[in-house]
Order: structure tokens, then C-alpha cells, then sequence
């Protein structure tokens, strides 16, 4: 096994003296200064909010819904994200589309308080239905607020795929809209939930 | 952008998952026959080995438990001298026996051997204490006591020590509802009375008593430490811990073993893919599975990484508290760099949660190499600079130099791993003692220093990164190993998002995963990694349902933390403050 003693050397006379070695920081910082006086552009820093990171297109952030190309929640309330998230934070009930007899959410809240970012809900999705964004701004101002509901959640049609942050799938692939896709129940969806009466405009915002 | 595989493409041929079928160790046969070897060497008529572990097990009669220890801390062929863990898994429906089965766990330095101990216990039934034997075993007996109800005979301070002093019940008792909530109230808090160990003869203070956190821009935590003081010095100090306890052990019982793995993130949130690393491969263990090579070199590189960010982290915070501020600025940077190359894998910096059994959530990208590569040519820039600033610098030596030294037998009975069991001149390392990913087959050193104080804990973490980054330069130099980067078994691992989308098998499989779980079969093994801070092992008990039994953290923190009142007694506060910086205790570990 390889073994290597670190050793605990003496202090030399200019190193006993202070002042040398204190001298010699005071280079080593000045070097630094210098060095990014004169490379303002390299340095480490982020002006937020003016300017903001990019993360990768991993970054678990906020949650959104997509939608099939006639405007309907891919979701069919299946439950897969809800029974896999750890930290319980999805609410589903789910819904009938009268004429075509298929599932729909009416109402899905994600508690953000609650939500831990795991993405697990992502993974667990089978129709590509959840994704999750770069938006990484949650502020929000009361705790109420911090429950996000399909009006929040869920994204039109033509909603950019890329930049977009953890998903399912990385690559070209995306399931299409194959069942349902009648707009029936849109108007279900749409209707005010009664937990839902003060929705935040902010968290939605389309980037 | 890359289609990423996740998976190979053929079809799965495999068996069907072991569901109730008992676990059978890997090389069972040799620890069999060592166990045997055992039996006889210690030859205790109270004393029979249990089959079907992964370590020499033996079960002990309860009144006779302290004695089996001594013996085996004695014996000169033996010498089980650290205390490794020491922790109780409950079953209810055990009526004759005892419903309570206390695990000892413990290790040779002389031998590199782990051995486990059983002893079966009822509510009414006390334990022996350990305690002046291990002093390592301490806060494990309150701890055991804390959450199980279990009474520890001759145990000194046996009282809460994780939960609060309002808290009824025993939160890891298998009746016990994870619903319920118990309010602390001011009337209830009990006061913190330090011990004084060392009374000055003719002062000319009067003792004062002063209290440090928990919210103590110095305590890095939730930690809480009243001291007594004579003058500057002190002489009597007392913890309390648990400030950020959330019952990890708990929590893992109510849910998959594969929802576990975020919790696992806030164990030691400096270094979480280590410690998502170390639970996967214990669960692993258990599956009997091993990740692909690709995951594995992964996992390796990313946990070396995750080295290197907790040693700067612990370094920078500590020289901080010693009022070095601008290293802080240099250790930051690379550590920022490093989180990014986390983020970039799996898209989040500090609780990646990017290990899942059987391998990774996903592949890394495209230009991992080539960023790993530019880390690695990075951070020694920045550890120079620190070691410019700081390494010879007198100032630093005075404040630093045989402050609250431990002595390396000392750290071996309480248990110490890692990089402050190594600063006592003690080469254990899991990396090498146990390797796992592949470590045997890299070239890297044990740094190691004498004296066990400040200084030398400082001096080993700064060696330790040097170290890392070599493993991570030859780690490169190998190139990735071609191939999927999670195991082709639907019964452990989701099938591919193409295939559950246009294939009605992999539909089915994928549901079945998420809601039945992986259902490993029924036993128990334990597995330990060397985490940031030492041994972080990982026990999971399994009854072949989709939750976990019992999942028991070994936090290295947890020991180490232990052996503080008694290193800074005769201290002052600074030095205090600089020990604790020293001594890297996260409170997410800590608390767990």
C-alpha cells in the first residue's frame, strides 16, 4: 500500500521572520489583482441579476406540462410521476373526456415548497408529458403561492423544446400526440380551482 | 446534440427478479470459512456464528456482549480495535428472542477484517454498556437508545441525543406512526451543562459558561457546544447535536429503494455523490449486480471530484474561521468549477441525485472528458496558491500547530476514519483496505502526518486533493469505456423512454418498476465507501418488499464528533473554532 508521509518541515529563518513570508502573500494577491484588472471578462463572477447563469440543459428546474399539437395536456393522469416523486409533492385527479373516453388531469398541483428537484418525476413520465425547465427563479411571497396548478403549468403547443432543462429524453425522439386530442374538457381545465384562486403570472412566464 | 444511449439493444433474457429468496453473499464460502476460523480462535461457549452474511457474524448472549468485546479488542492475533457502528434493527413479531437486534460492528487495523456481533434484546431487557471500552460506542448507545428504546446498562449519559427532549416514543421502532409530531416548547428545553474535566487549582477567574450555536457563523451547522471557561481556557465542554435531524432512517423505510437516493444527497452535502455512490452499491451488493464499466468509471471520477470539492470546502471554511479569508476566494473557485461539472452531468450542483441502482440516471455529455481534463489542469493552480499563502506561513503555524491533538489510539477507540484517523499517522484508507470501482487498479498514496492536531489534519486534506487529482489524471489518460451506463435489467432499472413509448413490454416493466419497486431478495448487507470524512457505510436490511427494511447509515462524522469536548478541553476558543473547522463535521451527516 502506498504510503506517504507529509512532512511537517521546520521553519526556515525568513519564514520565522514574518515578514518575508508575509511579503510574498501580499505578491501572490497582488498578482491576482493584476491579473484580473486587466481581465475583467475572465473573472468569476456573475452580476446577477443582470446577468444570469445558463445552466445546462440538465438543470432541474421548474416544472412544465406540454401539450399535444390541438392544444390538450399530453398528462393522462396516470399517477407514475406522483407514486415515484419522494417527497410527495403532486397532487393529480383525474378527469374523462366524455367522447373519447380518455384520462385526463383536472387538476395537478405541484407543491414547490415541497418539490426537492430529483427529477424523478420527469423519469417516471411515460407520455412526455412533464419537463423540467432552466427556470431556476421561484421567489415567490406567501406560502400559498408556492402550489403550482395546470394553469401554471401547463404549455402551449408550440413551446420551444430546446433550451429546455432535464427531460426524458435527450435527442431528437418525442413521443407523439397518438390518443385523445379532441379538446374536449379544455374548458374544464381552464375553469378556476378553488385552491387555486390567486395564480401566480409570474411562474409562468414562456421563456 | 447527442442521442445519449441508455441502454444496450438487446432485449432482456435475464431471470426473473429474486423476490423472498434469501440473499446469498458473493463469496460466501470464504467468509464462511473464516468465520469458522473465528468461532474457534475465540471459542466462547455464548457465542454462534449466524450463516448467510457478508461479514464473520456471530450472534452473543446479551449479558455477556461487553466481555465477546473485550476479548476481541484484546486479543493480540485479533485486535478488533475500532469501533466501526453500532446500531438496532426492530422486529416486532420476534417475541422469544427479543424484538430488538443490536449490530456491532467492528474492524482490525491489524488484519483489515470487519466482524459483526448480534445481540438480541426486549424492551424490559438492558444491554451492557461498551462505553469504557469503545469510547467510539457513546453516542451509538444513546443513539440506539434515542430511537429504539433500548437501555444500555452502566452507559454513563444514556439520554436523547438526535431527537428532542418533548419527543415521546421511538421514532425507528417499526409500531411507531412517521406521521406524528412532537412540539418543543421552552419549558422543555433542558439547559446545557458542560462537564469540567479539568478544575485549575488557585484561579484568579471565576468560571463562566458560554454557549456556541447552533447558529454560529463558526459551527459551519447546527451544532451546539457550551463551554466553561477559566480565564481563556477551557475546561469543560459540552455538545448537543441533532439540530438537523429529519430521521433519514425513517423516511428510507417508507419509501422505494430507489426514492432513497435523493435523501441520501443531504447525508454530507459537501461531497452527495459519494454518498449516492455508496448506497447504490450497497443495494447493489444486495441485488447481487454490478454497474457497467462506463457507470463505474463514472462514478469513480465524479466521487474523486466530490473528494477534492469537500476538502476545499472543509480547508477554505476553516481558514476563515482563522481569519485567512482570501483563501476562501481561491478554494471557492475550483469548487465552483467542479459543482458545475456536476451540473453538467446531471443537472444540479449540490444535490445531484445521479446514481441510480444499477448505474446512472443518464450518460454524462459529449465533452465530459474534455472538461474533466481542464478541471483537473485547474485546481492545482488554485490548492498552490493556498499552499503559498498558508503552508509556511508563521502566523498560520503558531494558531494551528498541536492544537487539540488526538492520539492515534485514542482516534481508533473513538472510532475516527479518514483524513483525521490519517493526520494520527494511522494508513487506513477504504480505498485501499477495501477497494471498490476499480481503485486497486490506480496509482495513488495514503498521505498520512503525525501529531493528529490542526495542522496535520490540514496538511492531509491538502495531499489527499493532490492525490485525487492524480487518480483523476490517470482516470482520463483510460479514456470511458464504451457502452450503456445503467444495467439491462427492467426489474432494477427503468427501460429507455423509446421503448416505453412505442413498446407495450417496456410500458408494462416501467410501471411495474415504479409502482412495485426493486424487490431484492430478503438479508442483509452492509457497504461502506470512504466518503469526505472517513467510512460511510451504508446496512440495508431487506424483507423482499419494495421499501427498504431498515436502512443504517454509518456517518464518519458521527464518531469523529464525538472525541471534540474531549480535544478541546484545555483549549481556547479559537482553537476550538479552528478544531471544529478542522475536523469537517457536516450536520447533515451528523444529524442525519
Amino acid at each position: 500500500m502506498g504510503v506517504i508521509k507529509v512532512e511537517q518541515k521546520k521553519l526556515s529563518l525568513s519564514e520565522r521572520l514574518y515578514f518575508p513570508q508575509i511579503i510574498a502573500g501580499m505578491f501572490l494577491t497582488l498578482g491576482h489583482l493584476l491579473k484580473n484588472l486587466f481581465n475583467m471578462k475572465g473573472l468569476p463572477i456573475i452580476s446577477y441579476p443582470e446577468v444570469k447563469r445558463i445552466y445546462s440543459e440538465r438543470f432541474r428546474g421548474r416544472h412544465i406540462l406540454t401539450s399535444r399539437e390541438d392544444g390538450t395536456t399530453r398528462c393522462v393522469a396516470c399517477y407514475m410521476c406522483s407514486t415515484a416523486c419522494p417527497a410527495e409533492c403532486i397532487t393529480i385527479e383525474a378527469g374523462e373526456d366524455e367522447r373519447t373516453r380518455e384520462k385526463f388531469p383536472v387538476r395537478y398541483d405541484i407543491d414547490l415548497l415541497r418539490c426537492i428537484f430529483c427529477g424523478y418525476c420527469v423519469d417516471a413520465c411515460p407520455e412526455d408529458a412533464i419537463y423540467m425547465t432552466r427556470d431556476y427563479e421561484m421567489a415567490i411571497d406567501s406560502r400559498a403561492r408556492s402550489v403550482v396548478g395546470l394553469r401554471d403549468l401547463v404549455v402551449p403547443p408550440n413551446f420551444p423544446t430546446e433550451p429546455m432543462g432535464w427531460r426524458p429524453y435527450y435527442g431528437t425522439m418525442r413521443k407523439e400526440g397518438t390518443a385523445g386530442g379532441t379538446g374536449l374538457g379544455q374548458e374544464l381545465r381552464e375553469a378556476p380551482f378553488e385552491d387555486d384562486a390567486a395564480p401566480n403570472p409570474d411562474l409562468y412566464r414562456g421563456n | 446534440m447527442s442521442t445519449l444511449t441508455r441502454y444496450s439493444a438487446v432485449p432482456y433474457t435475464g431471470p426473473a427478479p429474486t423476490n423472498r429468496l434469501p440473499y446469498v453473499p458473493a463469496n460466501g464460502e470464504a467468509i464462511a470459512r473464516r468465520q469458522a476460523e473465528l468461532a474457534a480462535h475465540i471459542a466462547f461457549p455464548y457465542v454462534r456464528p449466524e450463516d448467510k452474511q457478508d461479514l464473520p457474524t456471530f450472534i452473543v448472549e446479551r449479558e455477556r456482549i461487553v466481555e465477546v468485546l473485550r476479548a476481541l479488542h484484546d486479543d493480540p492475533e485479533l485486535q478488533f480495535t475500532m469501533p466501526l457502528d453500532l446500531f438496532c434493527v426492530d422486529y416486532p413479531k420476534r417475541k422469544k428472542e427479543g424484538r430488538f437486534e443490536i449490530i456491532y460492528q467492528l474492524y482490525s487495523l491489524k488484519n483489515n477484517e470487519r466482524i459483526r456481533l448480534k445481540v438480541h434484546a426486549n424492551e424490559e431487557q438492558p444491554v451492557p454498556s461498551s462505553y469504557p471500552l469503545f469510547k467510539g460506542f457513546d453516542w451509538f448507545e444513546r443513539e440506539a437508545f434515542d430511537l429504539f428504546g433500548v437501555r444500555f446498562e452502566g452507559h454513563p449519559n444514556l439520554r436523547r441525543i438526535l431527537t428532542h427532549e418533548a419527543f415521546q416514543g421511538h421514532a425507528l421502532r417499526k409500531d411507531y406512526d412517521p406521521a406524528q409530531r412532537w412540539i418543543l416548547t421552552e419549558k422543555d428545553v433542558a439547559v446545557l451543562v458542560p462537564v469540567v474535566t479539568q478544575t485549575p487549582q488557585d484561579s484568579e477567574f471565576e468560571q463562566v459558561t458560554l454557549n456556541l450555536g447552533p447558529s454560529h457563523p463558526a459551527t459551519h451547522g447546527t451544532l451546539r457546544i457550551a463551554v466553561t471557561l477559566d480565564g481563556e481556557t477551557i475546561i469543560g465542554a459540552a455538545t448537543e447535536i441533532g439540530y438537523l435531524h429529519r430521521c433519514f432512517e425513517k423516511m428510507a423505510e417508507t419509501h422505494t429503494y430507489q426514492q432513497v437516493i435523493p435523501f441520501t444527497d443531504r447525508l454530507n452535502y459537501m461531497s452527495a455523490i459519494i454518498n449516492n455512490v455508496g448506497y447504490c452499491m450497497a443495494v447493489e451488493k444486495l441485488l447481487g449486480v454490478e454497474a457497467p464499466p462506463r457507470a463505474q468509471h463514472i462514478r469513480l471520477m465524479l466521487s474523486e471530484f466530490m473528494r477534492i470539492a469537500d476538502h476545499l470546502v472543509c480547508i477554505g471554511t476553516n481558514l476563515v474561521d482563522m481569519g485567512a479569508l482570501t483563501n476562501f476566494w481561491y478554494l471557492f473557485q475550483p469548487r465552483e468549477e467542479i459543482y458545475g461539472l456536476v451540473e453538467a452531468c446531471c443537472g444540479a450542483r449540490l444535490l445531484p441525485s445521479y446514481t441510480r441502482i444499477g448505474g446512472l440516471a443518464v450518460d454524462v455529455p459529449s465533452n465530459f472528458m474534455e472538461m474533466a481534463q481542464s478541471l483537473v489542469k485547474s485546481i492545482p493552480r488554485y490548492i498552490d496558491d493556498v499552499d503559498k499563502l498558508i503552508s509556511r506561513n508563521r502566523i498560520f503555524h503558531e494558531r494551528v500547530k498541536g492544537i487539540s491533538p488526538i492520539s492515534a489510539q485514542d482516534a481508533i477507540n473513538f472510532g475516527f476514519t479518514g483524513p483525521c484517523l490519517r493526520a494520527c499517522g494511522v494508513p487506513h484508507d477504504i480505498r485501499k483496505t477495501n477497494p471498490y470501482l476499480g481503485y486497486e487498479t490506480y496509482d495513488f498514496d495514503v498521505p498520512i502526518a503525525e501529531g493528529g492536531d490542526t495542522y496535520a489534519r490540514y496538511l492531509v486534506r491538502m495531499e489527499e486533493m493532490r492525490q485525487s487529482l492524480r487518480i483523476l489524471q490517470q482516470a482520463i489518460d483510460r479514456g470511458l469505456p464504451e457502452g450503456p451506463v445503467i444495467i439491462d435489467d427492467p426489474y432494477i432499472a427503468l427501460p429507455p423512454k423509446e421503448k416505453v413509448y412505442n413498446e407495450m413490454e417496456s410500458l408494462i416493466y416501467h410501471f411495474k418498476l415504479i409502482m412495485h419497486g426493486i424487490q431484492p431478495p430478503v438479508g442483509e448487507t452492509y457497504f461502506q465507501v470512504e466518503g469526505g470524512n472517513g467510512e460511510l457505510g451504508f446496512y440495508i436490511v431487506s424483507d423482499g418488499t419494495k421499501n427498504p427494511y431498515r436502512v443504517r447509515v454509518r456517518p464518519p462524522c458521527f464518531a469523529i464528533y464525538q472525541a471534540f469536548t474531549q480535544m478541546i478541553t484545555g483549549q481556547t476558543i479559537p482553537d476550538a473554532v479552528a478544531a471544529l473547522g478542522s475536523l469537517n463535521i457536516i450536520a447533515g451527516e451528523l444529524d442525519r
